[in-house]
């Protein structure tokens, strides 16, 4: 009611600025609401649970302060072990399928026949469940019946043949390339998206001074891109250190312990070792981490 | 083009949420309500009250389909009990636990469950989420109703949680037609296995295949290995963790197992092939041997192997009483049940031999229930294991049912490094005693 008597009220601005400052919240509220109840409340509720001991079945909680971070980064060896899977995963991930990807994007932003059928074939993987690409690749692998044992035996490379998951030395390489094979569309299709963007005038004047295609590339492709490098590169730190499903179906964190990164450690120690308290702290260890890494990198990009 | 400020508008929405996602991965259900009192076993809701019953289990499709029959002939004689079955088919041990562990704690458990023994059912007995079943027994008169060591294996501090379902044993299958035209014979010792294993290496063939991937498929191997070397009450011992992981029968046990590796005993690279998978080479003759359960059988039918080509034997220890590797399989009643005395009335009622002679289904041919026998012409090879399980004198628990899942997992990193050798015996023995020091620690 006091809304529409503030309308009628012309010649009093102050208090007409106050409604239009309570309407976008009226708008926003459901999905606050919703927000708040399913992602605020439950990452409160994690944050607490990380300082407890408790099994995450009975009533008995035990409030423990900051134990169980302490046990993570000084006591236990699997998760400083995971956490350095984590950094390889993230490494290897801002390098390879980000590569490729661009790679891909620049070779299929020209015109090609055909290169429709081209970006869907390379974006297919992208769009397929993880856990099947996990099996169906864990299978591939399989050291008696798998193909790429088989493609190595049938060329003559049959010395190179092993088992790759099984193997403690390839068993994390190996589980990346799957990684890969399935990371690269995303990718594509953002640097794709953001090489179409980019005014065509400035190549054709960068050819008359006389550029070649590396010029052309370093000097107005790539400073285009920058604003999908922040898109790219942000999204593979988050999922690297968010990793889970291919390591899951894949290795089960083996052989031994070699394969385990953080999201499965916290998965086995939440959900299989009935430790729901040191479960809740390596995923604020792995949010932590994660905006710590993205963060600074995305505000020196809007910086510039 | 990219407007700059919607880019990072976008950006830092997509960032947000993939952050918040990363620390809501673990967030658990709420703590549950204490466990309640005991009920007693009272008399279930007669005649008006329609009663929904929610039976927790992890039966599949097919399994799902013979089942319809009891459970519809339950609902005849219990026509206000209506059972509705929540299956989480398809994961074993893997998944079926934590769906089970959320709806208790999110309040909301079912009325029965399916469990299996030992330490996989111990954290329910311990968090005080399901009934003892004490009262239960004495109204349905079930003492006496299962085989007595499947019993005694469900047992937590004297107290019975669950009541029977499954007796399962474990022993080496083979395919005795192909033996039969090698010549070869059932070992009956140690040494003789061994022998075996290197006639099959000098016959271009794998003694036994194993699929490592979770561990537990390998661990049937060590424990049999365990069992050679330390003989039953150390065996025993080492499970209850009153002796030392170090102890010179466990060094010997990896010793041995490093041995079968290092002959071409076992097919090579193993270590996170699937179990299911390690079926293959064993079809395909070029693996002797498979350590499985009871079930086999039906995996060989669903295979489609001619089951007369198979038969199994309990591999030998060198030890009197010959024990086997064997678990049990339970229904457990959880505190919070809305409905436990219609519940512990349904596991009467399947659990009755005159019901589950009634209904042979697949699933009740390895029944713990005294009195039922599969059809000997249709499952013959379930039929000779029931005669050994339900009269064994000792079994042993497979490690898995023994040790609580962490300490468990650092027994299959030990046993994964001496099957990779990044490890000697001794190591390992070592590593093995400092995490059962850390587990009790903690």
């Amino acid at each position: 009611m006091s809304t529409i008597t503030d309308e009628l009220l012309p010649n009093r601005p102050m208090r007409r600025r106050k409604r239009i400052r309570l309407t976008p919240y009226l708008f926003l509220a459901p999905a606050l609401i919703w927000y708040l109840i399913f992602l605020v409340y439950p990452m409160y509720q994690s944050l607490v649970i990380s300082f407890m001991r408790w099994d995450g079945l009975s009533a008995d909680i035990q409030f423990i302060g900051v134990e169980n971070y302490r046990r993570i980064f000084f006591e236990d060896d699997t998760a400083r072990l995971a956490l350095r899977n984590n950094v390889l995963w993230t490494l290897g991930t801002l390098l390879i399928p980000t590569t490729i990807g661009l790679m891909l994007a620049v070779a299929l932003d020209r015109k090609l026949r055909g290169r429709t059928v081209l970006r869907a074939i390379f974006y297919g993987p992208a769009v397929l469940p993880l856990v099947a690409v996990g099996m169906i690749w864990a299978w591939m692998y399989n050291p008696q019946f798998g193909f790429i044992n088989y493609v190595l035996k049938s060329i003559g490379l049959g010395f190179l043949a092993r088992g790759w998951l099984s193997v403690y030395e390839t068993a994390l390489p190996a589980t990346f390339l799957t990684a890969v094979w399935g990371g690269v569309g995303f990718p594509m299709v953002l640097y794709l998206a953001a090489l179409q963007a980019i005014p065509q005038e400035q190549y054709e004047a960068a050819k008359m001074d006389g550029a070649n295609s590396r010029q052309l590339f370093w000097n107005i492709t790539l400073p285009w891109l920058r604003e999908a490098n922040v898109i790219v590169f942000s999204l593979a730190v988050i999922n690297s250190f968010k990793t889970f499903d291919l390591i899951y179906t894949m290795t089960y964190g083996g052989p031994g312990r070699s394969t385990q990164v953080l999201g499965t450690w916290m998965y086995f120690h939440a959900f299989q070792y009935y430790n729901a308290g040191y479960g809740a702290a390596i995923a604020w260890v792995i949010a932590a981490i994660t905006l710590v890494m993205a963060i600074p990198y995305i505000q020196r990009m809007s910086r510039d | 083009m990219f407007d700059r400020k919607n880019l990072m508008k976008l950006l830092a929405l997509t960032m947000l949420v993939s952050l918040l996602a990363s620390a809501c991965v673990a967030t658990p259900p709420q703590a549950a309500a204490p466990a309640g009192e005991q009920p007693a076993a009272a008399q279930p809701a007669a005649g008006g009250e329609q009663i929904t019953l929610r039976w927790a289990n992890i039966i599949d499709a097919t399994g799902q389909e013979q089942w319809k029959a009891v459970v519809d002939a339950f609902q005849a004689k219990y026509p206000n009990i209506r059972v509705v079955s929540e299956s989480t088919a398809g994961s074993g041990a893997a998944i079926y636990p934590d769906v089970l562990k959320t709806s208790i704690a999110s309040g909301s458990p079912p009325d029965l469950f399916f469990m299996w023994g030992g330490s996989i059912a111990q954290p329910f007995i311990d968090a005080g989420q399901v009934m003892d079943l004490g009262p239960y027994y004495d109204k349905f008169g079930w003492h006496g109703k299962f085989a007595p060591w499947v019993v005694e294996r469900i047992k937590s501090d004297g107290k019975l949680y669950g009541v029977p379902y499954h007796a399962l044993g474990m022993g080496f299958w083979y395919n005795k037609t192909l033996w039969n035209e090698k010549g070869w014979s059932v070992p009956t010792t140690f040494a003789e296995q061994e022998e075996l294993c290197a006639k099959m290496k000098e016959a271009g063939m794998y003694c036994v295949s194993i699929g490592g991937k979770f561990g537990w498929h390998t661990m049937r191997v060590l424990d049999y290995f365990l069992e050679h070397h330390c003989g039953p009450e150390l065996h025993d011992k080492l499970n209850r963790l009153e002796e030392r992981w170090d102890h010179p029968c466990v060094i010997d046990s990896y010793a041995t197992f490093q041995k079968w590796i290092d002959n071409g005993w076992v097919v090579p690279d193993f270590l996170t092939v699937s179990p299911d998978d390690s079926r293959f080479p064993f079809f395909a003759g070029e693996a002797g041997l498979v350590l499985e359960g009871v079930w086999y059988e039906g995996v060989l039918k669903n295979n489609e192997q001619n089951i007369a080509d198979y038969d199994f034997y309990l591999p030998p220890t060198d030890h009197t009483p010959l024990r086997f590797s064997a678990f049990p399989e339970q229904w457990m009643i959880p505190s919070g049940a809305a409905h436990p005395d219609e519940a512990a009335l349904f596991i009467d009622f399947i659990t009755s031999p005159e019901v589950q002679t009634q209904f042979p289904i697949n699933d009740f041919a390895n029944s713990a229930t005294i009195g039922v026998n599969p059809d000997c012409n249709e499952w013959p090879l379930t039929c000779k294991w029931r005669e050994i399980i339900l009269s064994a004198e000792d079994t042993y628990p497979p490690t898995d049912q023994a040790f609580v899942k962490e300490l468990m997992d650092g027994f299959f990193e030990v046993q994964d490094a001496i099957v990779a050798k990044r490890m000697t015996p001794e190591e390992g023995a070592a590593l093995m005693q400092r995490r059962v020091e850390e587990w009790q620690a903690r």
